[in-house]
């Protein structure tokens, strides 16, 4: 058949380019008019028979009809134009036609069937219903369901919502609406290769969980979803208003509008984790509305700027914890008089990528402005140099340090600095001390009691020798976060051979984990490639002697000398091990993972991660 | 009755759900009534007065929903009504729902 058609259409000459259209997705436009005229040719005969058949049987029906007609008619006065007459005659004859399509509706089977239960007197009515519900033919006229229009039906025409068929301008609608349909099922979806990416992304992000996500989990991300619905959040605990907030920022969801949400009067903390989109004006709202605020926390808070600053400094509000993060605007000079004014009561003072207006000077004057400054973190700020890191030794309240500066400072200062307010420190963080060298390890060995994270990266001077005196006999206890990445030899011409031990090597680490091992929670150890395998051995006792409670988290990636052995002892000595990375360590290849922890970055085929399933171990 | 593998939660109205008692220990609160030495734990049946039956009834629904996928990955998310976001939340927030339920459980 297909074939039959194709032939003819080659000798039909030029197509339309509906036709070429239809024809490459394998629908023949010849096809469709041939069973559009089929059909239209076999309902003109079926109509046909009709009269013809039915003429015979109709001609004594049609009496009685025609014998009442005469008696309604009678009192017709006589001078009745003809043309009234033909017109009645022409109405008699369209009734006549539809009482013999009645007929035949009511000997039809289905009729019968819908007939049970029904007196004689509604048949009349039910066969109509059915007569009006046969739809016209391609070809014919119709008047369109939803809008009423008379239109002429075609092939295409679609049925309407109750049966009816649909002018073309309605079905139109009809179809646009149904491909948006289709659309939008396919976005949720995302397919299996979406999924699967999404899982890796989430193992890498730290946020993966075996089995459903928690509740709360789920109730904020359907808020945060439909976050321009809420009118107020009403009053939840501020756990949970700062994870809806942080939600928010995931998708830039924090405007003027969402903003309200979080400013209520009661409260004393807010914490904006993006503030792009807010301008000065959205700051200083904050201050109005909130007046007891106690915390702020404003992550690209590109626009508060000195004007915001002025009007914080107009009012009664006594800021305990600022975080400013990517406040460029804010000069040097207001920083100055903010502090002077409003720095008594600040406990905690963290100030991000503020390029050229936090420096020195401004850090000077802490010590005198912020007697109860408890908390100092100083990050990304090119204008801080070892002037400004000297005087933070005048704050003697300080418990947590961390620095991540531009410039690089001599070991000295850092000595300094430790000697003199290193006994009260709970959190030091070193980010990028390139130039640090064994006598800041010493000066934490000497002066430290109270650290319980430490934090010392990308050191080109210290050596495994210094590591080992800070650990050994060190009279603080235990840490709990300890990150040493990148102190490691940097030697390109050679870069095996490490004969000054610079970086943390085997003892440095033995003698680490000796000190703190029992009690860390989290130890990174990336990229200091000069720890010999034996000392994982020693560390990770093959036999399971020495076990790490404690220990959920252990980075032990770019570490050449780990192998699938090591990676198993380390698995049965940190029973409560959660996650451990072991990106670019290229001699593990086949490891078998315990159920439910998880193994980052094997080089194989099997990819980044590994999620345990064996329950053997 | 304290041993049933079920328990009954009892909304502010008084409708009661029965639920099956590992799907409910997901919640804290929940394990701490039937832990301790509270009538709950002896009657196996928690009242709720603050919690309407709607939201109970989602809660439930939750504990369901996480008991069955306790063990799988991927795990598409239960709907939540947009209407009831934030009283669910709150919920949430008193049934202790919030951290990684996977990892409590193995504690």
């Amino acid at each position: 058949m297909s074939r039959q058609t194709r032939q003819q259409r080659r000798i039909m000459g030029p197509q339309s380019a509906l036709t070429d259209f239809l024809a490459s997705h394998n629908i023949s436009a010849n096809q469709i008019r041939l069973d559009a005229e089929t059909r239209r040719r076999a309902a003109e005969n079926q109509q046909v028979d009709a009269h013809d058949g039915s003429n015979t049987q109709a001609s004594a029906s049609a009496a009685p009809a025609a014998a009442t007609q005469a008696v309604s008619a009678s009192p017709t006065p006589a001078g009745r134009p003809r043309r009234a007459a033909a017109a009645n005659s022409r109405d008699e004859e369209a009734r006549k036609r539809e009482q013999k399509a009645i007929d035949k509706i009511k000997a039809s089977k289905k009729f019968q069937k819908r007939k049970r239960g029904l007196d004689s007197e509604d048949e009349d009515d039910l066969a109509r219903a059915l007569l009006q519900r046969s739809a016209p033919l391609p070809g014919q006229q119709d008047n369109c369901e939803s809008c009423g229009t008379r239109f002429t039906v075609t092939a295409y025409s679609r049925n309407g919502p109750d049966g009816g068929l649909l002018c073309t301008p309605c079905s139109r609608e009809l179809d646009k609406e149904e491909t948006a349909k289709k659309k939008k099922t396919k976005r949720v979806s995302g397919g299996a290769v979406g999924r699967r990416r999404q899982l890796q992304s989430n193992i890498l992000d730290g946020t993966y969980a075996l089995g459903a996500k928690s509740l709360m989990t789920l109730c904020i991300e359907t808020l945060a979803k439909n976050i321009d619905l809420a009118e107020d959040l009403g009053d939840l605990p501020p756990l949970i208003i700062d994870k809806i907030a942080r939600k928010l920022s995931k998708h830039r969801l924090l405007d003027a509008r969402t903003l309200s949400l979080f400013l209520q009067p009661t409260t004393e903390e807010v914490q904006i984790y993006d503030g792009a989109k807010l301008s000065a004006d959205d700051f200083i709202r904050i201050f109005q509305t909130v007046p007891s605020l106690k915390k702020l926390k404003v992550r690209n808070a590109v626009h508060f700027k000195d004007q915001v600053m002025d009007y914080l400094l107009s009012r009664h509000i006594e800021l305990e914890d600022l975080y400013l993060h990517g406040a460029n605007l804010i000069s040097e000079s207001k920083w100055k008089e903010y502090l002077q004014h409003k720095g008594a009561p600040l406990r905690s003072l963290r100030v991000y990528f503020t390029d050229k207006h936090f420096g020195d000077e401004v850090l000077a004057i802490l010590p005198t402005t912020c007697p109860s400054l408890t908390r100092l973190k100083v990050s990304h700020n090119q204008r801080v140099t070892g002037g400004g890191i000297a005087a933070l030794g005048d704050i003697k309240t300080l418990q947590h340090l961390s620095l991540d500066l531009r410039n690089e400072l001599h070991s000295d200062t850092y000595v300094d600095l430790l000697s003199k307010i290193g006994a009260n420190l709970q959190t030091l963080s070193l980010t990028r001390v390139n130039g640090a060298d064994n006598t800041v390890l010493n000066a934490i060995h000497t002066h430290c009691r109270s650290l319980v994270k430490l934090r010392i990266t990308e050191s080109e001077e210290m050596t495994d020798a210094g590591f080992v005196r800070l650990f050994k006999n060190w009279a603080n206890p235990g840490l709990v976060f300890l990150d040493l990445q990148k102190c490691r030899q940097l030697d390109s011409a050679r870069p095996r051979e490490n004969p000054d031990g610079i970086g943390l090597c085997s003892n440095g680490f033995r003698a680490l984990m000796a000190h703190s091992g029992k009690t860390l929670q989290e130890l990174n150890v990336h990229a200091c490639r000069h720890i010999e395998r034996a000392a994982f051995e020693d560390v990770f006792k093959p036999n399971g002697e020495t076990v790490f409670e404690a220990m959920l988290k252990l980075e032990i990636s770019f570490c050449e000398e780990v192998t699938d052995f090591v990676v198993g002892c380390v698995f049965r000595s940190c029973p409560n091990l959660r996650e451990l990375n072991v990106f670019g360590c290229m001699k593990v290849k086949d490891v078998r993972v315990p159920r439910g922890k998880i193994l980052v970055g094997v080089p194989n085929a099997r990819g980044m991660v590994i999620e345990g399933d064996d329950d053997e171990q | 009755m304290s041993d049933s593998k079920y328990i009954t939660l009892v909304s502010s109205e008084g409708f009661e759900f029965v639920v099956l008692r590992e799907a409910a220990l997901v919640s804290p609160t929940i394990k701490g009534m039937l832990r301790s030495q509270f009538s709950e734990a002896q009657t196996g049946r928690c009242t709720f007065p603050e919690i309407s039956a709607v939201v109970l009834e989602k809660v439930v629904e939750y504990f369901h929903y996480w008991y069955r996928n306790r063990d799988k990955e991927d795990v598409p998310d239960m709907d939540i009504p947009v209407e009831l976001c934030l009283e669910l939340l709150m919920a949430a927030d008193y049934f202790n729902l919030d951290a990684k339920p996977a990892m409590r459980d193995a504690v």
